[in-house]
């Protein structure tokens, strides 16, 4: 009383008026409110980090996940989308990808027509975070932020080329003069920690020496080290690699990848998953996909599969010479593991909160409360289906992710049905 | 050692001598004359009135023969598509595919996008770009694109010389020159089918004039852009010839009156324009296509004559996504899928005076779109954000481009893998 007795002195009359509306609006607000922009309702939640497979309703606002829970009201939100029938999952993390697109017609990715802009990819296949596998080094990777990180609407990581000049062409790839821990790591830990998660050592024709410098600049910079190892004639030992050259945490991608003459296998002549490669993912070696144009067969993963040998995580390696062959996106490879025999909940664990382990990001692949709202839903398609490895031969199968709604930080960047939109003789009836 | 060593030499080569030789003579015999037989398909073709049941035989890269049950033993490979139709391949008349590097622009920046990106994965085998490159920077156009794409890249050449470079460049109207533009399209006449005018806010009728009059001295068509809020859609239409294109057909936006008045009526003076021989675009694009335009139009007749997609950046992930969706999206409309399939590929073929694209006729190029029709419920959305629904739906199964293989969805042309 006191109090209002001060106020009514200080500010008489009206003032005290609108200041009690103000007041009133405020409580009235707080009350009745539409705390939530986005209700996903009775979708089915995987989200493996938080141990969540069942029916749940998601909420967000802000463009952060607000509530995961049985039930939410829809009285709570301003906007209601019904996700009956549909898995809702983390936004899909494309652990190796190659972005670095540009309009050098002479250079092979870095900054060329090979590499890809993302967002032609991602959203369609219900995948919001990229990680750009080595198409840039320390000397070029200022260009591919200012070109494509910096504009796309996808969340672009990168892995960096021990190679400065990332990947200009094969011949630059062999300049092991060109290979500098110091400055690799440097632009990893001092400049752009949030952006580069990792190192990658590729293409290289010689001996251990490029997988040891970046290896080198991997502990510098306390990052995982990406390696895709073949184009050795003969093939280097891939038990070498992984059990004296590799720390645990590094990766091992093309893992099915069949082209023996220069690559060594994971499985062998016989069909068998050779023993090493269990240890070695005991060990810690995380193997990846890594999908691409050149590097999935079918000789491989099914009998790796068969024999209880799972990949890390499930990847593309988007780029020109993949995108229209046998990998397509995203969600067909995520598929292709559905049909050997993969688990729903493992398809998703290996795209979404594994590779962002593997990335040291567990801020992202997960829907935990308060995480960015990156979101995937997906619609599981039965019927007959086909799917295509490197080597154009097929796997049947019988069901197929289709990205059905794609929201990156709360906001739809994909729609494939319209499941977020109002019918259009209603729009008409409004005016 | 050695002698034992050199006999089993010798013998794996005659025992291969021989099979090589016996497994060639029947081949030889059987003469593969085909390289790919497309077999048991539903064919529309438009241009030659068929819409049935029949094989389609590529060889060289070209249809060599269209026909009753042809016999697999005459083709090196044989791809069984019972269920699914055989359509010319798909032709995209808009599209801003001059792809590059600069941020916040069309041309040659990232606002474009990449031909081979979209294409295959929808059926098309041809796109045009609609005006996104004039005739300064066409040459870098086609080094950097055209040269570089598998799709066939055709474009429409801007009025603007420097094509879609944003503003103030794009609208100098010193800088539109149609002697220097009709120049350019004449040099590279196998790759421009015509010009272009949108992206000018003046009054002044210079631009449509000199875009009208180089394309009278190429005899192209000139392709309408919307942008051009000073000019009313009647006066626009009126310039226009027998020929002519309009794009953005269905847009309900302010800077052109929409072609469908606020009664639901087409306003009589744009079927006029459609009788006189005026071709109607879609150019759905980003903000282009309004059901609550689409859906009367058709209902009145007014039908578009193609399905330019106005791909881009951002129109890629928004309502529009592909030709192949907004095709989709006539069918649920109403269209039939015969008068969808000749508005994709013959209608455009003729648009543009590319008469040997668009068809299946014996000796034309192997452009071929293998495609089924997916039944459900499905919904589609237009530029205001709103949801048609349909029971039918498009996919590309497998895209043939010039003979070659160029997509195959669930692996129609591929062995199954064996342990």
């Amino acid at each position: 009383m006191m109090y209002l007795k001060r106020l009514l002195h200080r500010f008489p009359g009206r003032t005290i008026y609108i200041m009690l509306m103000i007041f009133c609006f405020f409580v009235a607000g707080i009350l009745n409110a539409q705390q939530i922009d986005i209700l996903l309702k009775g979708g089915h939640v995987i989200d493996p980090k938080n141990k969540i497979d069942e029916q749940m309703d998601v909420a967000i606002t802000n463009g952060k996940i607000f509530q995961v829970a049985k039930n939410i009201s829809p009285h709570q939100a301003k906007k209601l989308i019904d996700v009956t029938g549909l898995y809702v999952t983390p936004g899909i993390i494309d652990m190796h990808v190659h972005a670095f697109n540009g309009t050098d017609v002479d250079a092979y990715i870095a900054n060329g027509l090979t590499s890809l802009p993302p967002d032609a990819f991602t959203f369609r296949a219900g995948v919001t975070t990229v990680v750009d596998a080595g198409s840039s080094g320390w000397r070029n990777f200022r260009l591919f932020k200012k070109q494509t990180i910096d504009r796309s609407q996808t969340r672009v990581l990168a892995l960096l080329n021990i190679v400065g000049n990332g990947m200009v062409g094969r011949y630059e790839e062999q300049d092991t003069t060109d290979m500098n821990p110091q400055q690799t790591a440097y632009m990893i830990k001092k400049l752009f920690p949030e952006i580069i998660v990792g190192i990658k050592a590729a293409h290289y024709w010689g001996d251990f020496t490029q997988v040891d410098r970046a290896v080198q600049a991997g502990d510098l910079a306390n990052v995982p080290v990406m390696v895709d190892f073949g184009e050795h004639q003969p093939p280097n030992s891939i038990e070498a690699l992984f059990m004296q050259h590799l720390r645990p945490g590094d990766i091992f991608t093309h893992t099915f990848s069949y082209g023996p003459a220069v690559r060594e296998t994971v499985v062998d002549d016989s069909g068998k998953v050779k023993p090493f490669v269990f240890q070695a993912q005991k060990r810690g070696i995380i193997f990846d996909v890594g999908h691409g144009g050149g590097a999935f067969s079918w000789r491989q993963a099914v009998p790796a599969m068969q024999q209880g040998f799972q990949p890390n995580v499930i990847s593309t390696d988007l780029h020109a010479e993949s995108m229209n062959s046998g990998m397509k996106d995203m969600s067909n490879v995520m598929s292709k593991f559905l049909n050997m025999g993969m688990s729903l909940q493992d398809v998703v664990l290996r795209s979404t909160w594994n590779p962002a382990n593997v990335i040291k990001r567990t801020d992202l692949g997960n829907l935990s409360v308060g995480s960015e709202a990156d979101i995937a839903v997906f619609n599981l398609r039965k019927g007959d289906f086909g799917f295509l490895d490197v080597r154009k031969t097929k796997l049947k199968g019988t069901q197929k992710l289709e990205a059905e709604l794609t929201f990156r930080a709360g906001k739809i960047v994909w729609d494939l049905n319209g499941i977020s939109a109002p019918l259009w003789q209603e729009e008409l009836k409004k005016k | 050692m050695l002698s034992t060593k050199l006999s089993i030499a010798v013998g794996t080569m005659a025992g291969t001598a021989l099979f090589g030789f016996l497994f060639f003579l029947p081949v030889a015999g059987q003469g593969q004359e085909y390289d790919v037989l497309i077999k048991n398909g539903h064919v529309i073709d438009p241009k030659n009135n068929i819409d049935t049941i029949k094989d389609v035989a590529i060889a060289n890269g070209k249809i060599t023969k269209i026909d009753n049950d042809i016999p697999a033993t005459q083709s090196k490979k044989t791809i069984d598509v019972t269920g699914l139709y055989v359509v010319p391949g798909l032709i995209d008349v808009h599209t801003h595919v001059f792809v590059g590097s600069k941020a916040d622009k069309f041309a040659d920046g990232i606002y474009s996008v990449s031909p081979d990106d979209f294409s295959f994965k929808s059926g098309v085998t041809t796109v045009v770009d609609a005006g996104t490159s004039g005739w300064r920077n066409f040459p870098l156009f086609k080094e950097q694109v055209i040269d570089k794409s598998q799709t066939r890249v055709l474009a429409f050449l801007n009025i603007a010389g420097s094509g879609m470079s944003g503003k103030p460049m794009q609208e100098d109207v010193n800088d539109m020159n149609a002697d220097s533009t009709a120049f350019v399209a004449e040099k590279y006449k196998d790759i421009i089918v015509g010009i272009k005018i949108g992206h000018y806010e003046g009054s002044d009728r210079s631009p449509f004039n000199k875009a009208l009059d180089a394309g009278k001295k190429l005899n192209r068509p000139l392709f309408v852009e919307c942008h051009l809020p000073q000019y009313s859609l009647e006066d626009q239409l009126q310039m226009m010839r027998p020929g002519d294109i309009i794009t953005h057909s269905y847009e309900q936006v302010s800077e052109r009156m929409p072609i469908v008045d606020e009664h639901g009526k087409v306003r009589p003076f744009v079927l006029m324009a459609q009788k006189k021989g005026v071709l109607f675009d879609v150019g759905h694009g980003g903000a282009g296509f309004w059901f609550s335009q689409a859906v009367p139009a058709f209902q009145q007749g007014l039908a578009p004559n193609s399905f330019g997609s106005d791909l881009h950046r951002f129109s890629m992930n928004a309502g529009m996504k592909s030709m192949l969706n907004i095709m989709s999206k006539y069918m649920a409309i109403g269209m039939s899928i015969e008068d969808v399939v000749i508005r994709a590929t013959w209608n455009p073929a003729r648009e543009i005076k590319r008469e040997d694209l668009g068809n299946l006729s014996e000796g034309a190029v192997a452009d071929i779109a293998v495609l089924s029709v997916q039944k459900g419920k499905f919904g589609f959305i237009d530029a205001g954000g709103n949801r048609l629904e349909g029971n039918k739906k498009l996919e590309a199964e497998l895209t043939i481009r010039a003979g070659k293989i160029v997509w195959d969805l669930n692996g129609l042309a591929a062995q199954p893998w064996k342990q």
